[in-house]
């Protein structure tokens, strides 16, 4: 038997991957986390010899809708309407809900960027289906299900995650755990214009928006260079030393977890498994651990570079180069070196 | 008056967890276990609204029965009183599932706003806010750092990655706690006295709720676990320098420079 509460589905019934998927904020563009997305839905679809769909919810999304295309979709459902000119979390889920449930597609995947986790677990409540968070990696097994693998608590393990008796199969993926695919102009799909009844938002009322004004920096998942630091900073004030580092080498400064608890640096700078993912050519931990929670968000950096007080820690294991010792002292000294290596530069 | 009903989960404190392969579960045994620690700073919120405007704050967790010391832990802290919701037949319950009995343990206990954390530690899923949302049909927001009542609604503020937004709600709401926003208040000895003596926790189990086992636990969950794997090991050089800063800073440098990430 099955719930009374869940609408009874037929599964054969679904088919094809899908992708939600938003303009940016300049409404120029799509977001990158919506584009990473069609990549990873696109190499789902070929395992299943089905099609990727998108679904393109917004006001004025009609102009991009080809854009997906030119990144691996197949076919555009858009949905371009005044009364999406305002996100509403509700009204945009009932959105994509009701899309989604005219065209029954098997798999059904939304950025996690904060709307997105916002929304997700809503849409897929109203389907009366399970929704996998953060999913990092995609397959489908002897079985021919659909399976999300996530990392569960403690990183150092995987889990595959199916749904059985539901569809569709819903999962949300965090921004740069897939690569951006290629933008290739040659690529033909098809783009399905719709109309969906979109809900007055109940209950809820926009009052104010406003861009938060940010320093002009690079966000840590797009800089080259990252210098981490960890609890064993001690402080405030040991930050300014990497950032230092940090502006010497061209790069940003992030954090471990504790560190972001401790209030040393903000916590869209957290890298790892509820952080995010980076992928720099080099990256550098100072007075971290090195668990794996955090390591998880380093899988993809190129170099990596540890230095920690206690030479059994485990970020060595996960470091191309370590330095054992006490920040206080390599920093200042890697600072001084860069320093000189910069005046020598100036001077040739 | 308003009622005000604060989510809370009880985690494993720990970064070793484990999963029972076979069941797919969460293996709790040994390992200590706190409320999460998110869910504390809703916990703030909620008390901080009822200390402002009146009204009654009432703790609710779907944990094993250990997780009555996390109730007692947060009427420490003022809340007014809790229910712990523990049936075996809800365990091994996916965030459907979960959500479903949230919803329904707070449908019956009446409510006017919801505050839950912004996720857990165990799962870090952010799921179950929105679903218990869905499952009552009220409006809801994530990440809210400040929330204050004006005319019987309630305006809050949230950041999202470059935008702050300021909302109104209409009551009944639920909102979830942006984390590392909020410093939980300390558990204050005349708080605990009070809940020793009175003793708010009430236990309901599927007796009280009555609800079709189909819906619950693991027959609830569409969800279910496959398998499990090691996270294979990004291969690495694991060159380490010893002594000191100096020349390990130059040695460094050297590296970094024969691999051209560094230039001269
Ligand atoms: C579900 C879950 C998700 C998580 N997600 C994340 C995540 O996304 N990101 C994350 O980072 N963590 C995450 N964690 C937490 C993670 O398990 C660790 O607790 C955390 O990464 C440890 O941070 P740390 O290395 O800064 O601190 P610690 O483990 O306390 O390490 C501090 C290090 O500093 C060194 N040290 C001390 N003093 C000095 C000095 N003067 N010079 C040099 N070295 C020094 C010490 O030797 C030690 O190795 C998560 C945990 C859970 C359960
Ligand atoms: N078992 C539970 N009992 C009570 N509240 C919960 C439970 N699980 C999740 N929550 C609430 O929902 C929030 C989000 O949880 P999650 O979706 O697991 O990340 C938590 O911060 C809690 O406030």
């Amino acid at each position: 038997m099955v719930c009374s509460e869940w609408p009874e589905i037929r599964l054969d019934e679904y088919e094809g991957v899908w992708v939600a998927a938003f303009a940016d904020e300049s409404g120029q563009g799509i977001e990158e986390a919506s584009l990473q997305l069609i990549g990873a839905a696109r190499q789902l679809a070929d395992k299943l010899e089905t099609y990727v769909g998108v679904a393109l919810i917004g006001r004025g999304v009609r102009d991009l809708a080809r854009e997906p295309i030119f990144y691996g979709a197949d076919r555009v459902f858009v949905v371009d309407d005044d009364r999406l000119a305002t996100y509403y979390p509700a009204v945009w889920g009932r959105v994509l809900h009701d899309l989604a449930s005219r065209h029954r597609p098997e798999v059904f995947l939304i950025p996690a960027t904060l709307r997105g986790r916002e929304m997700a677990p809503y849409i897929a409540n109203s389907f009366r289906t399970g929704i996998t968070a953060d999913l990092t990696a995609m397959d489908v097994n002897e079985r021919g299900e659909v399976v999300l693998i996530r990392p569960p608590f403690g990183g150092f393990m995987l889990a595959h995650i199916v749904t059985r008796n539901r569809r569709p199969v819903m999962g949300s993926v965090r921004p740069n755990v897939f690569p951006t695919p290629e933008r290739d102009e040659s690529r033909t799909g098809e783009v399905v214009e719709e109309s969906i009844d979109v809900p007055e938002p109940r209950g809820i009322r926009l009052l104010e928006r406003e861009p938060i004004l940010k320093k002009e920096e690079i966000p840590i998942e797009k800089a080259d260079v990252i210098v981490a630091g960890g609890r064993g900073i001690g402080s405030k004030e040991g930050f300014k030393l990497l950032r230092r580092l940090a502006d010497l080498l061209g790069g940003v400064v992030a954090g471990s977890r504790k560190a972001v608890d401790a209030g040393w640096i903000e916590p869209d700078k957290q890298v790892g498994q509820t952080g995010k993912a980076v992928k720099p050519n080099l990256y550098i931990a100072v007075a971290i651990s090195g668990a794996a929670q955090h390591v998880f968000g380093i899988r993809e950096a190129k170099r990596v570079v540890a230095i920690n007080v206690d030479p059994d820690a485990p970020i060595f294991e996960h470091s191309d180069y370590g330095i054992v010792g006490d920040y206080r002292e390599v920093v200042p000294a890697l600072i001084e070196l860069l320093e000189e290596i910069k005046g020598r530069r100036k001077e040739g | 008056m308003l009622r005000i009903v604060v989510g809370i989960k009880w985690v494993p404190n720990t970064t070793s967890v484990n999963i029972d392969p076979k069941t797919g579960t969460l293996i709790r045994e040994g390992i200590p276990s706190v409320v999460n620690p998110h869910d504390l700073e809703a916990v703030e919120m909620a008390l901080r609204l009822r200390d402002e405007y009146g009204g009654r704050v009432t703790a609710i967790t779907m944990s094993p029965p250990s997780a009555r010391a996390g109730l007692e832990h947060v009427l420490g802290m003022g809340v007014d009183d809790a229910v712990l919701v523990s049936d075996r037949a809800f365990a091994g319950a996916d965030t459907l599932a979960t959500s479903y009995v949230l919803a329904k343990v707070i449908e019956r206990l009446g409510y006017d706003l919801i505050v839950f954390g912004q996720e857990t530690i165990d799962s870090s899923t952010a799921h179950v806010g929105a679903q218990v949302a869905s499952w009552l049909d009220i409006p809801y927001v994530y990440y809210v750092t400040h929330a204050r009542l004006e005319g019987g609604r309630l305006i809050v503020r949230r950041s999202l990655e470059n935008v702050r937004e300021t909302y109104e709600l209409e009551l009944p709401a639920l909102i979830s706690v942006a984390m590392h926003t909020l410093h939980p208040r300390r558990v204050r000895l005349s708080h605990k006295l009070r809940a020793k003596l009175e003793s708010p926790i009430e236990t309901w189990t599927n007796r009280e709720l009555g609800l079709e086992p189909d819906c619950i636990g693991l027959k609830g969950s569409p969800t279910a676990l496959s398998k499990i794997e090691m996270i294979p090991k990004v291969p690495r050089k694991n060159e380490i320098f010893r002594g000191d800063p100096r020349e390990a800073a130059k040695w460094l440098v050297d590296k970094l420079i024969e691999e051209g990430l560094l230039e001269v």
